[in-house]
């Protein structure tokens, strides 16, 4: 008897272990719940590190997580952040522009993307459908799987967008 | 002996997902070992929580029903964001005050927000009272 709680004691957590939802899931679901789970490339190691111990007072608002979901979500936002060693193409060069004494907090306000945007004009942005250029997967409609290229750009109440 | 492995199983994954009751349980315990007179939690109370207006965090006027509407049956709007938000009501929203985790995180996170400081216990209580009965 003794050793089928033990037995079924050990199945159980392994179980457990098994559905637990990976880092990246975990992510998306916090982080994802207020606005889009931006993808860790935008950032540099060091402005996740501060994001995260700022969680209390997140753009003003209280995002705080609890201590496992935290360090679990720390993780992979730094394992994956625009200065490791995963980043390509046009991730590499957005990071390329945010100077290294700098540790940008809103990706929006970085060069690059400043410099993206810098031609849509503002009656765009602060309609209710995108509401600012946080929302990027308002106009960006494929950004949720990290693709930004101008083909799946779409401008509510305007449509494609040609530079 | 398959019955009571299964039986462990399901019990610790029980536990794992959190029990609602026994956290109700916990926010009356602590309502009442702060006053003595305390009867219960009052979905009318949790009702005026969950509408009354303070400046939140982000220096706006807010109430929880800003984001979450003043039907909660229906769909809500983060209105900092746009972020869509699902119904809060557990009769439109099966997943609702399933999770205590979930439940412990928002609650803490938007009283914040709206209160710009924790809920008592009681408070707590009531607003979940509220929220299950709507």
């Amino acid at each position: 008897m003794k050793k089928v709680w033990i037995f079924s004691t050990i199945l159980s957590i392994t179980l457990l272990q098994a559905a637990q939802v990976s880092p990246k899931k975990l992510y998306i679901s916090e982080c994802g719940s207020c606005h889009m789970a931006y993808q860790p490339q935008f950032l540099p190691k060091r402005s996740w590190l501060k994001m995260m111990n700022t969680l209390e007072d997140h753009f003003k608002t209280d995002a705080s997580l609890d201590k496992d979901d935290k360090k679990i979500i720390t993780s992979y936002l730094v394992k994956n952040s625009g200065d490791s060693k995963r980043v390509y193409k046009e991730f590499r060069k957005f990071n390329s522009y945010i100077s290294k004494n700098s540790t940008p907090l809103r990706i929006s306000e970085t060069y690059y993307f400043k410099k993206e945007h810098r031609k849509i004009p503002k009656r765009f942005i602060y309609q209710k459908e995108v509401k600012s250029l946080s929302n990027c997967n308002a106009c960006h409609t494929k950004a949720e799987k990290g693709i930004y290229s101008e083909r799946t750009l779409f401008i509510p109440n305007y449509g494609r967008w040609d530079d | 002996m398959r019955r009571i492995l299964i039986l462990a199983v399901l019990s610790s994954l029980y536990s794992y997902a959190g029990n609602m009751d026994g956290y109700m349980q916990k926010l009356y315990n602590a309502a009442k070992s702060s006053d003595s007179n305390f009867k219960g939690f009052s979905a009318k109370r949790g009702e005026k929580i969950f509408f009354s207006k303070h400046m939140g965090k982000r220096g706006k006027i807010i109430s929880c029903a800003s984001c979450h509407t003043d039907n909660i049956k229906n769909m809500g709007e983060n209105i900092f964001t746009g972020k869509k938000i699902k119904p809060l009501s557990p009769k439109a929203n099966a997943k609702r005050l399933t999770n205590v985790k979930n439940v412990k995180k928002w609650l803490r996170r938007n009283f914040k927000d709206v209160y710009k400081r924790e809920g008592t216990p009681l408070e707590k209580g009531d607003v979940l009272t509220f929220i299950a009965n709507q």
